[in-house]
């Protein structure tokens, strides 16, 4: 690393220099002639390619520009005609250079030579890659049915293969960390409370907002670039800002009010401003007649939890709970919970959500100017196949959540998914977690093939040590990726797939205020031999037998197909800027116009209780269920977003390495001077059940509460094969080995493990 | 191009994802383990719970630049307000990094390293990368007048929360070309109040820059001086500069996980 200050030698040469400088400027202008030869021409004062993308560095999907210089790809901006990006991208967007341009990326097709695990591959054409999975795949068909193959995707590509291939192949068992391991209570609360889902993009109407609440969002390090534009200019316009979060994040600085809530509490502290907004009438009672249901239920429900109650529970102030819930109630109607993205946390996370949509709906929030804005999924047909083999319930955040959750598809042997729905928990979208299981016991039946897309398994799944057990006992896997990930190493064979900036791609079409479709374009060709996801899915469709899915010889053709129901295609949308924008009903007004309910409940209204619920035997209303606390000497394990990393994908990328190579365990100060650890100290963490991850430094700070540590996901890395992130930083992911099954939407409550520090480097 | 340009950076708005410092190196390809731009978090506590903000560490286009005074060769020069860089006649004698008084430009691979407001860019009729990208609009650039205004009129608007806001760098060295909406006094952020070019810089304005003007043979010899007592200087700042741990450490460690707390 170059030091920036002189040198000793440093300053003598330049001492020299600038005599002779005075002394001789021939000298100096030869120098100078030396140095400009040395010296490239700038990119931009060369001519650029322009071509249009959407990023997919992270699931949020901005629309970009990308200039490329002689085949090189130089820089990527926002698009100003999306409405995600508006023209501006936050450093992981703009990193996409650097992380298409990672040296250790996989180059070339490979098959295994050594034991599972082991990492040792030998290169293959493509053509023996592909006729080998292929086989693999058909002898497990023909042995056990196409359910008995998995597919794990994510990122923006996973359309090929988990819901595309998987339903033309005829499995039920697709799915996305999107959904189980992130967002399903979210989705499942809202089918169930407002009927309808919340999606890629939530909808805050933040334009109007007066008051905004982050519970547990921690917008700034969870760097959705949009949010931070919203956020921003929120505040700018006057409005509130209540941040509820164990730990003083980068948001709670903007925030009007900070409450540092006891870990797992969240619904005690909902639960109170309930009872305050009813008992201060601080309510919309003309929308609550007109759009609700078991208003009378709900008002009997929080009459008892008081402030004082839930203060004892959540360690909050009474008079604090008190004065945020006025500040919330009197904003009316344009008063929000965000719903937030990640809230897999206790196992009761459904329960916790719907409670965040009735406090938006008792204040009249839902589709009113400054509250929850109905979005709208945008027109586009679909390119026309012959009838799936099994209906998609793999969701994902672009996806309409509640469409699997009606009825169980099974695939052509009869089977449905193994994951367990209807018995361990009651809907939506295929849980991934639950997938591992089966892999393992083979009940309910065998998964005996793995096809994983961009997810990377042993980060993001919890409980490390099953998936691996899982991942001996498959038959088969086949992993397609950009970079040598962690799992790589436990596949028959890895298909290297080119980036985003390399590809052509399928549509993005997002649910919106104003829905919108974008498109994908190569920048440049592939680097190295690798090929884009929906070839390798064509390649491999035309191999098992798929061939009447796969009518169309190259992506250009499908996308112009599926944009002539635009009357577009590919050429025009460039032409136009990458970007169709379409009309939204963002609000009740547009409903109440044509007479209609937003609200796609049984009926259609805002359902504080629930009949759905209380009929499959769950509580109606939401309560408070105690998480247990940790054993003595552990702390809750909390983590959350660097702004400039996505996931366990970027910490390889260079110039996202060289902003924070790992990361560090947050300990509040006066425990770690109790436990005599130093802040900047090297400890490693051990769980509950001895695991251990690390080693990281402890970031002592007085600001995270003494119960609980907090990191950020996606370090510590195992495989030497990606150099920069190898070794660097904990993985939060491995010290998960527990998790709280939410018995209404599957997910995956990953806040009930616990660590303790331990000395050592 | 307008006369006199200048970035204002609003603190109240920036929430710290450094979308700026990926934006200025992919933009202006600057090489990789340097920056041009680092953000870094400022906690401290107040009452009962905390203050925070974010400070950002990058060059200030002052008007009457220490940095453009000292340096030797042209390399360094006003334009329109914005402290340009000539890399090809850099010859990195490093004055620059001494004069500064925000520590901001540094030698990195036998040239100097600094913002130069991507001159390129606006000579071009298009913002800075980082004013361009910075997805909470926190990074402002165009005419000074209109900039000052600006950040003038968000001051008087924050005063009623944060008592202590105000502009930084209205008047401090002739008109800094970045202004910066503080929250707080700057001290806070580890600005000086007053900013003074170092006893080097002074040396070169009064006996050096004079004496060379006419007599070369002169200056040959006050040179000789000069650079005895800069020698002496140097190594006296240079503790001061590796104690301090400015630019370096903000350049080297990772500017997320930087932060002072100050209990």
């Amino acid at each position: 690393m170059p030091r920036p200050s002189v040198t000793r030698r440093n300053f003598l040469k330049g001492t020299l220099t600038s005599l002779g400088a005075l002394a001789s400027p021939a000298m100096s202008g030869l120098n100078a002639a030396a140095r400009r030869l040395t010296r490239h021409l700038p990119w931009y004062k060369q001519p650029a390619t322009i071509t249009y993308n959407y990023c997919d560095i992270c699931p949020w999907r901005c629309g970009i520009i990308v200039s490329s210089v002689e085949g090189r790809v130089v820089k990527i901006d926002g698009n100003p005609n999306d409405p995600k990006s508006r023209g501006r991208l936050c450093a992981r967007g703009q990193a996409g250079v650097s992380y298409m341009y990672d040296p250790d990326r996989l180059k070339q097709p490979l098959i295994r030579t050594g034991e599972r695990g082991e990492g040792k591959f030998r290169t293959a054409t493509w053509e023996e890659a592909l006729d080998y999975t292929a086989e693999k795949l058909l002898a497990i068909k023909d042995k056990y049915g196409p359910e008995s193959v998995a597919f794990l995707g994510h990122t923006s590509g996973d359309f090929w293969f988990t819901d595309y291939f998987a339903q033309a192949w005829g499995s039920p068992n697709a799915s996305k960390p999107s959904m189980s391991l992130c967002t399903s209570p979210r989705e499942e609360a809202a089918t169930l409370t407002i009927g309808r889902a919340i999606g890629n993009h939530e909808p805050v109407d933040w334009d109007q907002a007066r008051c905004v609440v982050l519970l547990g969002t921690h917008i700034g390090e969870d760097a959705r670039n949009t949010m931070m534009q919203d956020l921003a200019n929120a505040r700018e316009n006057g409005a509130k800002l209540i941040v509820i979060d164990p730990r003083y994040s980068s948001v709670a600085m903007k925030a009007d009010v900070w409450l540092q809530i006891k870990p797992g509490t969240d619904t005690a502290l909902l639960l109170a401003w309930m009872n305050v907004l009813i008992t201060e009438n601080l309510i919309d009672s003309d929308f609550i007649a007109r759009w609700t249901v078991g208003f009378d239920e709900l008002a009997a429900h929080v009459a008892d939890k008081t402030p004082e109650w839930a203060a004892a529970i959540t360690e909050i102030p009474a008079d604090q709970i008190r004065a945020t819930a006025r500040m919330f109630g009197e904003a009316r109607p344009a008063s929000v919970i965000v719903p937030g993205r990640h809230v897999v946390w206790y196992g009761n996370d459904t329960q916790r959500m719907r409670a965040v949509y009735m406090v938006t709906a008792l204040v009249g929030g839902h589709g009113r100017p400054g509250g929850q804005f109905f979005n709208k999924t945008p027109f586009l047909e679909a390119y026309p196949h012959p009838p799936f083999q099994v209906a998609g319930s793999s969701g994902g955040c672009g996806a309409a959540p509640g469409e699997e959750s009606d009825t169980l598809s099974p695939g052509p042997t009869g089977k449905v998914r193994a994951d367990g729905v209807r018995e361990r928990f009651l809907r939506g979208a295929t849980a991934m977690q639950e997938l591992i299981e089966p892999m393992i016991t083979g009940v309910p039946y065998p998964i005996k093939g793995l096809v994983t897309y961009g997810s990377n398994l042993l980060h993001t799944i919890p409980n490390v040590p099953r998936t691996i057990e899982a991942l001996k006992a498959l038959d088969f896997v086949l992993t397609i990726d950009i970079l040598p990930q962690d799992h790589v190493a436990w596949s028959d064979v890895v298909f290297p797939e080119a980036t985003y900036l390399e590809r052509h791609d399928e549509l993005w079409g997002c649910g919106h205020k104003t829905p919108y479709v974008t498109m994908r374009e190569p920048a440049v060709p592939p680097l190295y031999d690798t090929k884009p996801g929906w070839w390798m899915a064509r390649e491999l469709g035309l191999r098992v037998g798929l061939d009447s899915y796969f009518a169309w010889q190259t992506a250009e053709e499908y996308i112009d197909r599926r944009l002539s129901s635009l009357g577009l295609n590919l050429t025009k949308l460039h032409e136009q800027g990458g970007v169709m924008v379409q009309k939204g009903k963002p609000y009740l007004t547009d409903f109440e116009a044509d007479g209609t309910s937003p609200f796609g409940t049984a009926s259609g209204k805002v359902e504080l209780y629930s009949e759905a619920l209380a009929a499959a035997g769950h509580a109606p209303l939401p309560d408070y269920e105690p998480t247990p606390d940790g054993p003595a000497g552990f702390f809750r394990l909390l983590y959350g977003r660097s702004p400039v990393h996505t996931f366990s994908r970027t910490q390889n990328t260079p110039a996202l390495n060289q902003l924070m190579a790992e990361n560090a365990v947050w300990v509040n100060d006066a425990t770690a001077a109790e436990l005599g650890f130093a802040d900047g100290e090297r400890v490693w963490l051990e769980n509950q059940d001895g695991v251990r991850s690390g080693p990281v430094p402890v970031k002592a700070t007085p600001r995270i509460r003494k119960d609980c540590v907090y990191m950020v996901h996606g370090f510590g890395h195992n495989t030497p094969d990606m150099k920069l992130a190898h070794g660097k930083g904990a993985s939060d992911a491995m010290l998960q080995t527990r998790y709280a099954l939410d018995p209404i939407s599957g997910g995956a409550g990953m806040r009930v493990n616990f660590v303790k520090l331990v000395k050592g480097s | 191009m307008a006369s006199r340009y200048a970035f204002s950076i609003d603190l109240d708005r920036c929430i710290g994802c450094q979308a700026c410092v990926v934006a200025c190196r992919t933009g202006n390809e600057v090489a990789s383990g340097d920056a041009y731009i680092t953000v870094s978090e400022e906690i401290r506590r107040k009452d009962n719970g905390f203050w925070g903000s974010f400070a950002h560490k990058r060059c200030f286009h002052c008007t009457e630049a220490p940095c453009v005074e000292v340096c030797p060769t042209g390399t360094l020069t006003k334009v329109n307000g914005l402290t340009a860089v000539d890399m090809a006649k850099c010859s990195a004698c490093g004055y620059c990094t001494q004069a500064c008084p925000f520590h901001i430009p540094h030698v990195v691979d036998n040239h100097v390293s600094k913002c130069v407001g991507c001159l390129d860019q606006v000579q071009a009729g298009e913002e800075p990368w980082c004013a361009r990208t910075c997805p909470s609009n926190a990074i402002r650039f165009g005419e000074r007048e209109v900039i000052l205004a600006e950040a003038k009129a968000k001051v008087a608007k924050l005063r009623e929360r944060y008592p202590n806001a105000q502009v930084y760098g209205e008047t401090q060295l002739g008109g800094l070309g970045l202004l910066m909406v503080l929250l707080e006094a700057p001290g806070v952020y580890g600005l000086p109040e007053a900013p003074q070019s170092s006893a080097t810089i002074q040396t070169w304005k009064t006996l050096v820059k004079p004496a060379s003007a006419g007599l070369t043979a002169l200056a040959a010899g006050v040179m000789g001086l000069a650079f005895v007592f800069a020698r002496r200087q140097h190594a006296k700042e240079h503790a001061e500069v590796h104690t301090a741990a400015p630019v370096e450490a903000a350049v080297v460690e990772t500017p997320a996980q930087t932060e002072e707390n100050h209990d």
